[in-house]
């Protein structure tokens, strides 16, 4: 079947009245948890994977992927309106949209950061459409060493592109790794890490991870820094009809920003916030009057909103066609997967064809109800933004321990969520990324199994991750990751001498 | 670089070390039976707390370099220490009080940490948002909940 049949049979899928909804239910989810700071796709998804255990899988991954889509669409007008970011891919947004938005020209960076979301967006999943039957051809050469070096390669990416410095990034992944050890071995029943509590046997969800790096995690920093807690609300001034000006300073920042998300997205890198950043220092560079940036420049606007959309799209690819999480809300959306026994990769697009095409097919429609809630009824939304911090975040504590607790009624999840949030904590305090711990805590069990089963294979002759040119080539990029950039200072400085 | 020694960068390159050691000690004293040998449970523990210790030593260097940036700003540790207290004392009342009880607790304790001192106003809200999760998610989405000393009220 021919991407376009299979496209056709996944709008077949999406658009029966019970999927659309799950799809309105999703964008308009993920627009409100992109609004309000503090919570996001992945915590929200991680807390939702508890109450859709018994949900129709398509229905369930539709309303996830219409959520993280949704939250990049909403993040902007919390950036706009508040100075403030919704959601980490949105940070550059409030650099000239609330400046324009003080200028009284808010609507115009609304509308600008929409409907490039949405050209972004649709552009992202066209490409994803056409990209994945080819990475699925890809994924059939792959075998359990090629599957273990590409996590391998995954893992160094992830560490030295997110945080302050490659040390903390590979300390967060390590405790990932760390914490995804924990529980019975599964191919051998082996205890491991269990410390004698009957409780550890089953090992530490994810979701009790997740929920304690975001939600306590944040809750705590935020209650440590008085400086963040008061932040004005501008009201929307100017026409959400963009002047011809506007749009014709707009469109090239769309396709920029749309090129340089897409593939940012589907590298191991960590999802939305470096495409962001590339895009509006690219927009910088070229723009026509370069001074105005920092005063409200539009350009600063459309292009990082259109690149964190082409990057969601972008995260997709690797995760549906290898399995493979580049940022913290697809290691969730890889959770997902497991919990309905689904195994993203070639297997998926053969026996799930319904769900994969479903799920595409309703990004399209989902881009277009994004359109409609966010540009005409931004004014419904903004009146969100008044909620005082101190409900928000009490309220998102109370749904957060109410979604541990859920998961096995067990107290002993409550008093490791306490635990994970402290940790949670101490990496927001002392500048170390948390996605690289989710990424860990997820990819590692599966990179154990793949690096058990390929040297079950070899009968336990190591060469086989060098002796199979993929996997060489896989790690030789993970080396040249991690020593690339110090050998390249060296020669730097070498040279200057 | 910072002129002094970061108490804090010590204090996470040690922990770092503490939780090395305590994941290669766990893995040392498994019992593996010898089919597993070569490829069994014992690997990749050994290999993580391995790495563990390699990025705790490479803390410390850094932190004895005073290489270590920690982020300025004054942190409110009071306001941070009452967040923590009221998630510790949660999941001690869950069961013994009930859902809503210790729900309110909570919300009460997290809206005062983060400045609010609007007692009544976080009071109602704060009961109607855990009666209706209360509700909602007993009642419709089938959830068991501890109903504590609102037993049979309820």
């Amino acid at each position: 079947v021919g991407a376009f049949d299979a496209l056709m049979q996944g709008f077949a899928t999406a658009a029966t009245p019970i999927n659309l909804l799950w799809s309105l239910v999703g964008v308009t989810l993920g627009t409100l948890i992109g609004l309000l700071p503090g919570i996001g796709p992945a915590l929200t998804i991680a807390l939702l994977l508890p109450v859709t255990r018994k949900l129709d899988p398509t229905g369930a991954f539709i309303m996830f992927a219409g959520l993280y889509y949704g939250a990049m669409y909403g993040s902007s007008t919390t950036s706009i309106l508040l100075n403030t970011p919704g959601e980490s891919g949105s940070i550059v947004t409030a650099l000239e949209g609330n400046k324009m938005a003080r200028k009284g020209r808010g609507a115009a960076a609304l509308a600008t950061a929409a409907i490039g979301s949405f050209v972004a967006g649709t552009l992202g999943t066209l490409a994803l459409t056409l990209l994945a039957p080819i990475f699925v051809k890809f994924a059939l050469l792959f075998g359990p060493a090629e599957y273990f070096a590409l996590m391998v390669l995954a893992f160094t990416t992830v560490t030295s592109v997110l945080g302050a410095s490659k040390l903390r990034g590979a300390v967060t992944l390590l405790l990932g790794l760390a914490l995804g050890l924990a529980g019975t071995d599964i191919l051998t029943g082996q205890p491991r890490l269990v410390f004698g509590l009957p409780s550890m046997l089953r090992g530490i969800d994810i979701v009790v991870v997740a929920v304690g790096l975001f939600a306590v995690g944040e809750a705590l920093f935020m209650a440590s820094r008085r400086d963040l807690r008061s932040a004005e609300v501008l009201p929307i001034k100017g026409s959400l009809f963009m002047t011809r000006e506007e749009w014709s300073r707009s469109w090239k920042p769309w396709l920029r920003g749309t090129a340089i998300g897409f593939p940012f997205g589907a590298l191991p890198a960590g999802g939305t916030e470096i495409p962001t950043f590339l895009s509006y220092f690219t927009e910088k560079k070229l723009a026509k009057n370069p001074e105005e940036f920092g005063h409200g420049a539009i350009e600063g606007v459309a292009g990082p909103e259109a690149a964190n959309n082409a990057a969601v799209a972008g995260v997709l690819v690797p995760l549906l066609t290898l399995g493979l999480p580049t940022s913290a809300t697809a290691a969730i959306l890889l959770a997902a997967f497991e919990q309905y026994n689904l195994q993203p990769g070639p297997q998926l697009f053969q026996n799930s064809g319904d769900l994969v095409w479903g799920l595409i097919a309703s990004l399209y429609i989902g881009n277009v109800m994004l359109l409609v809630l966010n540009l005409p009824l931004a004014g419904v939304w903004v009146r969100l933004l008044s909620i005082p911090q101190s409900l928000l975040y009490a309220g998102i504590l109370i749904f957060s321990t109410l979604g541990v607790y859920s998961l096995s009624n067990s107290i002993f999840d409550l008093v490791l969520l306490w635990i994970v949030g402290l940790i949670g904590f101490l990496m927001r305090r002392y500048d170390y990324p948390v996605a690289p711990a989710i990424i860990g805590l997820i990819l590692g069990p599966l990179a154990e199994a793949q690096f058990r089963r390929a040297l079950t294979i070899s009968q336990g002759d190591p060469s086989v991750f060098v002796t199979h040119p993929l996997s060489l080539i896989l790690l030789l990029a993970a080396f040249c990751v991690v020593v690339g950039p110090v050998a390249f200072n060296r020669l730097n400085t070498y040279l200057a001498r | 670089v910072t002129t002094q020694i970061s108490r804090a960068g010590l204090l996470i390159g040690l922990g770092l070390l503490i939780i090395s050691a305590v994941i290669g000690y766990d893995a040392v004293m498994m019992e593996v039976p010898k089919v597993h040998a070569k490829v069994g449970p014992r690997v990749f523990p050994v290999l993580v707390a391995a790495g563990l210790g390699i990025v705790g030593v490479m803390t410390l260097i850094t932190v004895n370099r005073k290489d270590f940036p920690v982020a300025e700003g004054d942190t409110d540790w009071r306001a941070f220490g009452i967040m923590a207290a009221g998630l510790f004392v949660h999941l001690n009342l869950l069961k013994p009080l009930g859902f809503i009880p210790a729900g309110l607790a909570l919300f009460m304790a997290v809206s005062f940490a983060l400045g609010s001192r609007k007692y009544l106003r976080d009071g109602i809200i704060g009961f109607l948002l855990v009666s209706a999760a209360y509700f909602g998610f007993t009642q419709f989405l089938g959830l068991q909940l501890p109903a504590g000393i609102l037993q049979g009220i309820l």
